[in-house]
């Protein structure tokens, strides 16, 4: 077993009761971020692909920024907060990846016999996942910022977007675990991949709803990744236009991230405890 | 190299394909869901200056699925000689008095059909929602066989790439780079519409010029120029994967 393993492990049994669930949620939160600085091949996709999916999309899409109605002048606004939801949404179900390798390699079930709560070994991962996306987070903006992004609504705006970040990780987390719990094996990986690729292009991903025209409109419009790509474009989207960040444009996104997240986190504590059974 | 090794090579690699659906069906379903996605993103853009005259932006984006599929399908069939390598069919092969070049070659051409059959698969899907192909059944032709060419020359630079490390998951890997290469050119949006260095980078793209030349037969018709773009490009990326994994194959071969 490797070194972080036995610490992993030494966590989980070695925790008092009452501190119990916290402390191996840390210790394995923490095994988590060292993968980050012991596998950077793994990280390195997740940070790759959203600086390439913002540059990628701003510079081939950069003209329909004219079209009328566009809400922003600058298509590197519209197309960093798409770079910075996929990766975490990527981020998040990349968390299903690394516990079917560990259900196949059989360091889960030492996890699952150590005396500890089961939502540490939901709560521990989530936290390993939020610090890697706010590691991403920040060196996407950073290079988003060279690149000619302008916040228009300030701080509330780079919150907004973070917001709506990690939000959508920990609803991206707990998809991927149910199905790791699930499936136990990579085609769990095929369709959490899937679906979320789905459900963000089936939005205002590409361009805003007034742009779209057809059949796309009537799935974006009752799509709740809609709201959520709106609370992160609030802060960077025109002052005048109606989408620029209020609390009305805000509180849709914020129930959306809300609602989906008691939903896949339930949905994984649920896969988990029939994993038990 | 005898033929009848290369064809029987081939008729394997085709049947490992058609066996295969699940590993091949979403190179032909994600281009469509993309088109269909871009069409009604995208149809108010076509309006805009530097757009070419189309009836609508699935006529438009026509030859970017085509391409955007044949490049995802290609590396399919590199992962098999990959995998092939990995497994040890491949020593097999070198055992027996088989053509040391029908290996590559036989398999290069299973993923070449597939190819001409993905193009052909998009035009005929695409065709009755407004993906009107004017140069009629000349152009349709010219579109097979840059599906087929194209897939040809991916497969053949991904081949040295499997030939080189023996390894599915390093042909997995070096798919990005293609995904890169396809954004940075005119296959999703006009170059006329872009500016400052993705323009440059756009220009200087042979996936840019290879695309406009299938894109201008489908949305203005018939010209000699445009077929011979849309078929030159291909070939001579052709040329230079043959080259390059050949070159790879005999390093492999000295070193066994």
């Amino acid at each position: 077993m490797s070194t972080s393993g036995r610490v992993v492990l030494g966590a989980v049994t070695d925790a008092p009761a009452e501190h119990g669930t916290l402390r191996s949620a840390r210790g394995l939160a923490l095994r988590g971020i060292r993968n980050v600085r012991r596998l950077p091949s793994a990280f390195f996709p997740a940070l790759a692909m959203p600086i390439f999916n913002m540059i990628a999309f701003s510079g081939t899409f950069y003209a329909v920024t004219r079209l009328p109605g566009f809400p922003t002048d600058r298509s590197i606004n519209w197309y960093m907060p798409l770079g910075i939801l996929m990766g975490s949404a990527f981020g998040g179900v990349g968390l299903g990846f690394s516990t079917i390798r560990d259900l196949e390699s059989g360091f889960y079930d030492r996890l699952r016999m150590a005396p500890t709560s089961r939502t540490s070994l939901i709560l521990g991962p989530l936290m390993s996942t939020w610090v890697r996306v706010l590691i991403m987070n920040l060196l996407v903006t950073a290079l988003g910022v060279a690149l000619g992004v302008r916040y228009t609504a300030g701080v509330w705006g780079v919150l907004a977007l973070l917001a709506a970040s990690l939000g959508l990780a920990t609803v991206a987390a707990g998809w991927g675990l149910a199905l790791a719990y699930r499936f136990r094996d990579m085609r769990g990986a095929a369709i959490m991949q899937l679906s979320v690729f789905v459900v963000m292009f089936l939005s205002t991903a590409q361009v805003p709803l007034d742009v779209m025209q057809g059949w796309l409109h009537a799935v974006a419009r009752v799509n709740p990744a809609t709201n959520i790509l709106r609370l992160a474009r609030g802060g960077l989207v025109d002052r005048a236009d109606p989408d620029h960040l209020s609390w009305a444009t805000a509180w849709g996104g914020l129930v959306a991230l809300a609602v989906m997240a008691a939903l896949t986190l339930g949905f994984a504590a649920r896969s988990l405890q029939r994993l038990d059974d | 190299m005898r033929a009848t090794h290369v064809v029987a090579l081939a008729r394997r690699s085709t049947m490992a394909i058609a066996r295969q659906p699940a590993l091949v069906g979403p190179s032909i379903v994600f281009p469509l869901f993309f088109a269909a996605l871009s069409n009604s993103s995208f149809s108010r853009a076509t309006a805009l200056p530097g757009f070419p005259k189309v009836a609508s932006f699935l006529q438009f984006g026509l030859a970017g699925t085509i391409t955007q599929g044949v490049l995802f399908g290609s590396v399919t069939g590199a992962a098999a000689l990959a995998t092939d390598i990995q497994d040890g069919f491949f020593d097999r092969l070198l055992a027996s008095p088989t053509s040391r070049t029908g290996i590559l070659f036989g398999r290069l051409a299973g993923g070449a059909l597939f190819g001409a059959v993905q193009a052909a698969v998009f035009v005929a899907v695409l065709w009755p929602f407004g993906a009107e192909v004017r140069a009629g059944l000349a152009g349709f032709a010219v579109l097979v066989l840059a599906g087929l060419l194209t897939a040809y020359a991916v497969g053949a630079l991904m081949s040295s790439v499997a030939l080189r490390t023996g390894s599915a998951e390093a042909v997995q890997g070096a798919f990005p780079l293609l995904f890169i290469l396809l954004f940075l050119s005119s296959a999703f949006f006009p170059r006329e519409t872009m500016s400052g260095v993705y323009r440059t980078i756009a220009d200087w793209n042979p996936i840019s010029h290879m695309v406009e030349g299938q894109r201008a037969l489908t949305v203005t018709g018939w010209s000699a120029s445009a077929a011979a773009r849309a078929l030159l490009v291909p070939a001579g990326l052709g040329v230079l994967g043959t080259a390059l994994a050949l070159a790879t194959l005999r390093r492999r071969l000295a070193a066994s």
